[in-house]
């Protein structure tokens, strides 16, 4: 063998030999494994969803997080601006309209938390789900709850109040979203 | 022949009708007073657009009157207004004094048809509750201002702070944009804390003019109604019904005609839209103006 590879011609050969068994070789692998590549590619497209999923509830927690402890330590009108702030830069992301409904609703803004929440929903479901890491259907279910009896009576003592009416479907809309409905 | 008769008669009958129906070039004129908030010229323009709407959609000749917020009673007497738009305070007022009758509420920013008033001060000002305001010197919007002054002189009474007494000076800015100018005056260091409309506050940071870190909110109201179209009290009863039901039907995608341009209502009035409040949600506010002895339970 050393007798072999000591002439550069034989040394060659055997290079070349070697490069080709592992080019045939990983030939084959890929040849035969078609179904594994697009299970990977499968595995891979799931893992970037999750990654993205994770990467997304990083992102707005860090982005509300201002906004968030301001409501926790009382200054709700402060939170409010600081919310008018992030949605210079992202007006259509829902859960400013869940945070904002929640504070509106602590500040005796019925029909403006209302509105709120209904359009955060509408922007993204998965506010509306009992679970998730932005599950709002328990506050939802208990603003539902609550307002809906005396929005109801408040219809019809006044009907011809297209207000009072607008208020209700807004209701009615997130009651059936929090039972599973759709849009 | 009967065919020809009876097609004869049906154009004559609808000719007929049509000359009945009232169109918004004939009839009366019935005037719109708009209390003005900066200038003659900006209400011009905000509501000019609007009041053509009006007329279109209920079908009579509405006519735009800017007015100043002092005389505004007055001019609503001698100058027979039909419908009114002004802030809360003085919708109070028409309506203890002269009956006015409650038609629909503008609805602006994140209060909808409500809003607030605060107290504010600089961040770093270390003023942070009502009590540390003894003493200091404070400046408050216009005196009819419900957001702007009344609110904020009801939270002081409450807190047992008398704004006449325990203030070491207080003023009120003069000329237009006085919310604005409070709120810079505060900013730039002229006046320790101000009275400040929480819409002013919203729209200012919005636009990008003030940050939220910039301010600390002292004190914040009660929430009440916004700025609130009135009808007089001898208003026909179905026009003010059709005029309330153009106003709150009304959507930010539409427009009207005006000068030769195709121009969005709302947007033009600086309005998101207006609902139907109950004249008891302004008892709230009612409950203000009794407490800090203002118009119209003022008391000598």
């Amino acid at each position: 063998m050393n007798r072999l590879l000591q002439d550069r011609f034989d040394r060659w050969h055997v290079l070349v030999l070697l490069l080709t068994t592992l080019g045939a070789a990983a030939l084959l692998l890929t040849a035969g494994g078609g179904g594994d590549a697009a299970a990977r590619s499968e595995l891979n497209r799931q893992l970037e969803q999750d990654v993205a999923y994770r990467a997304r509830i990083d992102f707005l927690q860090d982005l509300y997080r201002p906004v968030l402890d301001l409501e926790k330590s009382g200054a709700r009108q402060q939170a409010l601006l600081k919310l008018e702030e992030i949605g210079r830069r992202y007006p259509g992301e829902g859960y400013g309209f869940i945070i904002k409904g929640r504070i509106l609703l602590q500040l005796d803004a019925v029909e403006e938390a209302v509105a709120n929440y209904v359009e955060g929903v509408r922007l993204n479901g998965d506010f509306a789900d009992r679970q998730g890491a932005f599950s709002a259907w328990n506050e939802i279910d208990q603003l539902v709850s609550k307002q809906l009896p005396s929005f109801s009576e408040r219809a019809r003592t006044h009907p011809d109040n297209a207000s009072l009416k607008r208020v209700l479907n807004n209701l009615h809309y997130l009651q059936s979203r929090l039972a599973g409905g759709c849009e | 022949m009967r065919n020809i008769i009876f097609c004869l008669f049906g154009l004559l009958c609808s000719v007929l009708l049509s000359g009945c129906q009232q169109t918004a070039d004939q009839g009366p004129v019935y005037k719109i007073g708009y209390m003005n908030c900066n200038s003659e010229q900006e209400t011009r323009l905000r509501f000019a657009p609007l009041t053509r709407y009006l007329s279109e959609k209920v079908g009579v000749r509405f006519e735009m009157v800017p007015v100043d917020t002092q005389d505004f009673e007055d001019r609503f007497k001698k100058e027979e207004f039909a419908f009114t738009h002004t802030n809360s305070l003085l919708y109070l007022i028409l309506r203890q004094d002269h009956d006015l009758q409650l038609v629909a509420t503008e609805k602006r920013g994140q209060f909808g048809a409500r809003t607030a008033g605060t107290i504010i001060s600089r961040k770093d000002s270390g003023i942070r509750t009502l009590a540390d305001l003894k003493g200091k010197r404070m400046i408050f919007g216009p005196q009819l201002a419900p957001s702007g002054y009344l609110a904020q002189y009801d939270l002081m009474l409450k807190a047992g702070i008398d704004p006449e007494m325990d203030l070491s000076y207080y003023a009120i800015p003069h000329g237009s944009f006085k919310h604005e100018k409070l709120i810079y005056a505060v900013y730039f260091g002229a006046y320790d804390v101000a009275a400040a409309p929480a819409l002013d506050l919203e729209v200012m940071t919005r636009e990008g003019k003030i940050s939220a870190d910039d301010f600390q909110i002292v004190a914040q109201s009660p929430i009440f109604p916004y700025c609130t179209f009135g009808a007089a009290k001898g208003v026909d009863p179905d026009l003010m019904k059709r005029f309330r039901e153009a106003l709150v039907l009304l959507t930010p995608e539409d427009t009207v005609d005006y000068n030769g341009e195709q121009v969005k209502v709302l947007k033009s009035a600086w309005v998101d839209g207006f609902e139907q409040l109950l004249d008891s949600d302004y008892d709230i506010l009612r409950g203000m103006a009794k407490r800090a002895n203002m118009p119209p339970y003022q008391e000598f």
